[in-house]
């Protein structure tokens, strides 16, 4: 355990835990945009920063992202002076520029009084604010299907040379993970479309309802060794048909009693 | 203390009291969240109340390839961090009992949670259908 001062408080934590959730734990709000618990911090957004500074730097004070810092003896964090909040009304200004259609962009700059960037806006800005949460994601589940592609203004999330990516299973993980939701995908006619590619929907063996896609049930099965079989019914079948194999127990029990 | 959580479907009446009192358990925003627990009907007059099984090898457990599903050693039920999951339904399509489920009004995955170790369900079942025992 290590002991610091966050906001004038006293606070401990263990030893190398990431400021960011040190700070959370203590119902301090800082804001953050490319942070999520099943993939390893990055430091992308910035929205995150803290001002840090200890005993013995004689005044002198750093920003770090606390979402990458790891807690140590001694440090002295803030988390809401002025200055850090002037930062971060600016980073929010220029993702208004890029991200101009995205919701959660447009409430968080609000709560920095921004309703339109001073920037110029992106003509075909597409919403991705180049968080890296879906290559991350991918990368945890095993697929590393997408990338960031090109440089600079063109750099754009998709896969290997910008094609449809040939690593894909279909399993929405960066889609749901994105937290401006700019990451396209549908369901249709037993198949999901995402990233340029098509895939089947397994589809209830009773119902018809769409399960997960075939691909992804096939990794499943490969990577965590779960029966194919139990991927071809959906759960509310499933529920159902537990409900008859248990009925028939109990009235097979009676029976015999009887 | 252990506890054992029952189900004895032959007491079973089919009120779905334990419906009510899961999703209200389960509030989030001021909305109940959807039931874990179903009692379904197999037969006129006869039902099984069904949900999570807790199982010693869980299917749930295995196929969440971001560890969103972890054993809570002293409630010993499976429990999901919603911090975790980002809703790719792994989960649902692996269960055999169909006792991961989605909960469409806050389009996330939920499972029993045993209430954190005082299940809701089994405290309003009138009948005894449903019981959280000290065995221990
Ligand atoms: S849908 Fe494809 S690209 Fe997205 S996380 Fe799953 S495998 Fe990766
Ligand atoms: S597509 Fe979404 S998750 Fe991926 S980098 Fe862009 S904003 Fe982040
Ligand atoms: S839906 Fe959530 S808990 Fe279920 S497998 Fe996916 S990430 Fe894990
Ligand atoms: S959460 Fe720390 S930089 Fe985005």
């Amino acid at each position: 355990m290590v002991q610091m001062t966050i906001n004038g408080k006293v606070v401990k934590a263990p030893d190398g835990e990431m400021l960011l959730t040190v700070i959370r734990r203590q119902g301090i709000d800082v804001p953050a945009l490319c942070d999520h618990a099943a993939v390893e911090p990055c430091g992308s957004c910035r929205m995150c920063l803290v001002e840090i500074t200890r005993e013995d730097w004689n005044g002198w004070k750093k920003y770090v992202t606390s979402c990458l810092y790891p807690s140590e003896n001694g440090l002295i964090v803030s988390t809401h002076t002025p200055e850090l909040q002037e930062i971060r009304r600016n980073i929010m200004d220029l993702y208004l520029a890029r991200c101009p259609g995205s919701e959660l962009v447009q409430k968080m700059a609000e709560e920095y009084g921004l309703t339109r960037t001073s920037y110029k806006t992106i003509p075909e800005g597409d919403n991705c604010i180049m968080c890296y949460a879906c290559t991350r994601i991918c990368e945890v589940l095993g697929r590393n299907a997408i990338s960031a592609v090109h440089r600079g203004h063109a750099k754009v999330i998709s896969g290997p040379f910008d094609d449809p990516p040939p690593d894909c299973i279909g399993c929405l993980s960066c889609a749901n993970i994105c937290p401006t939701d700019v990451i396209e995908w549908h369901d249709q006619d037993g198949t999901r479309a995402i990233w340029g590619r098509t895939f089947d929907l397994i589809s209830c063996r009773q119902c018809g309802k769409g399960i997960i896609t075939r691909d992804f049930a096939e990794y499943l099965k490969e990577k965590r060794q779960i029966p194919a079989d139990y991927f071809e019914i959906c759960d509310d079948c499933k529920r159902v048909e537990l409900a008859r194999k248990m009925g028939g127990l109990v009235d097979l029990a009676k029976e015999v009693a009887s | 203390m252990t506890y054992r959580y029952t189900v004895n479907p032959s007491r079973c009446t089919g009120c779905r009291t334990c419906e009510l009192a899961c999703a209200f358990t389960h509030t989030q925003e001021q909305k109940p969240g959807r039931s874990r627990i179903y009692p379904i009907a197999y037969g006129p007059d006869r039902f099984v109340p069904v949900t999570c099984l807790q199982c010693d090898d869980a299917s749930c457990v295995k196929s969440c390839l971001f560890d969103a599903l972890k054993r809570n050693e002293t409630t010993g039920a499976i429990e999901l961090d919603k911090d975790r999951c980002v809703n790719c339904r792994a989960c649902v399509a692996a269960c055999p009992f169909g006792c991961a489920l989605v909960d469409d009004v806050h389009d996330q995955v939920v499972k029993c949670d045993l209430c954190g170790g005082s299940p809701a369900c089994a405290r309003f079942c009138p009948t005894k259908a449903l019981e959280y025992k000290r065995i221990a």
